[in-house]
């Protein structure tokens, strides 16, 4: 890794260099001036000092440029004159430029990783507030049902105690699905771990997303297409399952009027192609931009008191997909309804049994 | 009130668990025995010899996997583990190692009920399996006949191949419990490689085409994604199991 790394800046160097020699040929050659000539190489000094990794590149270039300028561009040409003050002064100037932009660059490469940093804690901030706000809701609904109950057992009657007891069912099954969301992310958030994936077949995949979702929403029919044939695709398969199934349940909650919910997965090109679509009222435009990127801020959280878990659930749609590296989309269809797309890399080769 | 009630031992550390689960089953007239730790569990285990075991992988004195090995050692009742999502791992090695089932947590009451219903019929298909050999298993409308080693589903003969009847008949032989991808390469084909579990995932997607069975429509096998394959009980209701 260090190792080509160096490689590639060494020739990126020599490429310069040798560019700005020959640059300086062809002007020189064209325009019979020599005015030129320094600012070619200043400006190869400073590519290289730019590009490559810390000073030893840039101040090689720079003491190279010196002598091809005074070989090659000053009087007398094609001979050395390394005594001269000009040849001393030019070397001192290419030295300082290549040193100074050398240092810059290191503070910017600095300044950006602090910049991610800074963009990841505020991102598991964001994440933290939108969550315990989330979770105060039904934990504060389940607390006075249970207390309810509790305290008025023999005043109330059978079908109210059942149905605030179903409310706490409801409440607690939610708080469940926004849990296992939240480690599906906290799995992959730690940029350390690697992702361990394994070999899943499609079909079985697509199976088990379905029995899980129907567990949750019994009525909803899904459409399902996917190939005939075996396919076997690398990835945690917990993850991708958690996947589909918030994205099908994306559709359930908040594409509203829908008749058509379809799961389709085609292959192509070594990769497998997953979409899911519906008929429903589509994507708000407001909402498109921030769609994956934020969890929501609290003025876009309904006032209605609906739950809303959209921002959390596809954010962590799409840290999933990335960390198997794919990225997620989402369009709005005409004449109505949403698709969401992503793909996976199949496995390369496979012998039919 | 009845004194034949099945006897059901439950080691779990965390008492909310422990009680919710201890009310639904002696809601559905079983007899449950309570242990808080591995070390109590196993005494219990031992004095009271209950029919089923329920056990918590994560327990406070030692790793419940130790508990499956020590009552394995000598003793063949069904253990159906509680695991955690984050321990995928365990639950593999907890099957491996003998355990008949695994219910994920957070799991609803109807599911643990009905899985061990499933792992106390398990005991008594087993039992029977070896005073008649060479019968025949039947779920819904699949029949396999043993000594003449055919399928059959509505009627019509399913051709299956060696390997694939080799799959279906051991799964049919330990019906309700999971088998995992490793314990069903080595008895099928006695030893492990590196392609062998694509191997096992191929003859299991024919199985499954020649069943017709569809995704989200799995009448016969249920996959486990990720640890194996198990089949249906066959006196299971469809939709019982939700």
């Amino acid at each position: 890794m260090k190792y080509t790394l160096h490689i590639k800046d060494a020739l990126f160097s020599v490429v310069t260099l040798v560019a700005s020699f020959a640059l300086n040929l062809l002007l020189q050659s064209w325009f019979h001036t020599q005015s030129l000539i320094p600012m070619i190489f200043v400006l190869g000094v400073f590519l290289i000092s730019w590009r490559t990794q810390g000073y030893f590149w840039g101040v090689a270039a720079s003491l190279i440029s010196v002598l091809a300028v005074n070989y090659a561009f000053t009087f007398p040409y094609y001979a050395f004159d390394l005594i001269s003050p000009e040849c001393v002064s030019s070397a001192v100037v290419m030295l300082i430029v290549s040193t100074s932009t050398g240092t810059l660059t290191t503070q910017i490469k600095h300044q950006e990783k602090i910049k991610a940093e800074i963009e990841r804690e505020r991102m598991r901030a964001n994440l933290l507030r939108a969550v315990s706000h989330d979770l105060r809701t039904p934990l504060t609904s389940i607390y006075g049902s249970c207390s309810t109950v509790i305290e008025n057992y023999h005043s109330l009657s059978e079908r109210q105690k059942l149905e605030l007891l179903n409310d706490v069912r409801a409440d607690a099954q939610w708080l469940i699905r926004m849990v296992e969301n939240l480690l599906s992310v906290t799995r992959i958030d730690d940029t350390r771990v690697q992702l361990t994936k394994t070999p899943t077949v499609l079909e079985e995949l697509i199976d088990a997303v379905l029995v899980k979702f129907r567990k949750h929403f019994p009525d909803q029919e899904i459409l399902v297409d996917i190939p005939s044939d075996f396919v076997s695709i690398p990835m945690d398969a917990m993850l991708i399952e958690q996947v589909l199934i918030n994205l099908l349940e994306n559709a359930v909650i908040h594409a509203r009027g829908m008749t058509k919910l379809q799961l389709t997965v085609t292959c192509q090109d070594g990769l497998a192609n997953f979409s899911i679509t519906d008929d429903g009222c589509g994507i708000p435009a407001d909402r498109m931009q921030k769609l994956f990127s934020g969890y929501l801020d609290h003025r876009d959280i309904p006032t209605d008191g609906s739950r809303n878990n959209m921002g959390i659930g596809l954010s962590v749609c799409s840290t999933i997909v990335k960390a198997h590296g794919g990225e997620i989309r989402a369009e709005n269809l005409k004449p109505q309804g949403a698709a969401f797309y992503f793909s996976l890399e199949m496995e390369r080769t496979y012998e039919q049994q | 009130m009845n004194s034949n009630r099945y006897k059901i031992l439950v080691v779990e550390d965390e008492a909310n668990i422990c009680s919710f689960v201890k009310t639904i089953l002696e809601a559905n007239d079983y007899q449950v025995l309570v242990a808080s730790t591995c070390q109590q569990g196993l005494m219990m285990f031992s004095s009271h010899v209950p029919d089923l075991i329920i056990l918590d992988l994560g327990l406070p004195d030692r790793d419940g996997l130790e508990l499956i090995k020590a009552v394995r050692a000598t003793n063949a009742v069904p253990i159906l583990v509680l695991s955690a999502r984050t321990m995928e791992n365990d639950k593999v090695t907890a099957l491996d190692l003998g355990a008949n089932d695994y219910v994920t947590k957070p799991f609803g009451t109807a599911e643990l009920v009905a899985r061990v219903r499933a792992a106390l019929r398990t005991r008594r298909t087993a039992d029977s399996f070896s005073a008649a050999p060479g019968g025949k298993f039947y779920l819904e409308d699949m029949v396999i006949d043993y000594d003449r080693r055919i399928v059959t589903v509505a009627g019509a003969e399913v051709k299956l191949t060696q390997t694939e009847y080799n799959i279906l008949a051991l799964l049919s032989e330990h019906t309700g419990k999971v088998l995992t991808y490793s314990s069903i390469i080595s008895t099928i084909w006695g030893r492990i490689d590196e392609g062998s579990t694509k191997k096992l995932q191929v003859n299991m997607a024919n199985i499954r085409k020649k069943l017709g069975s569809k995704p989200g429509d799995n009448r016969y096998i249920i996959n486990e994604l990720g640890v194996g394959y198990r089949i249906q009980d066959p006196p299971t209701a469809p939709g019982d199991d939700s």
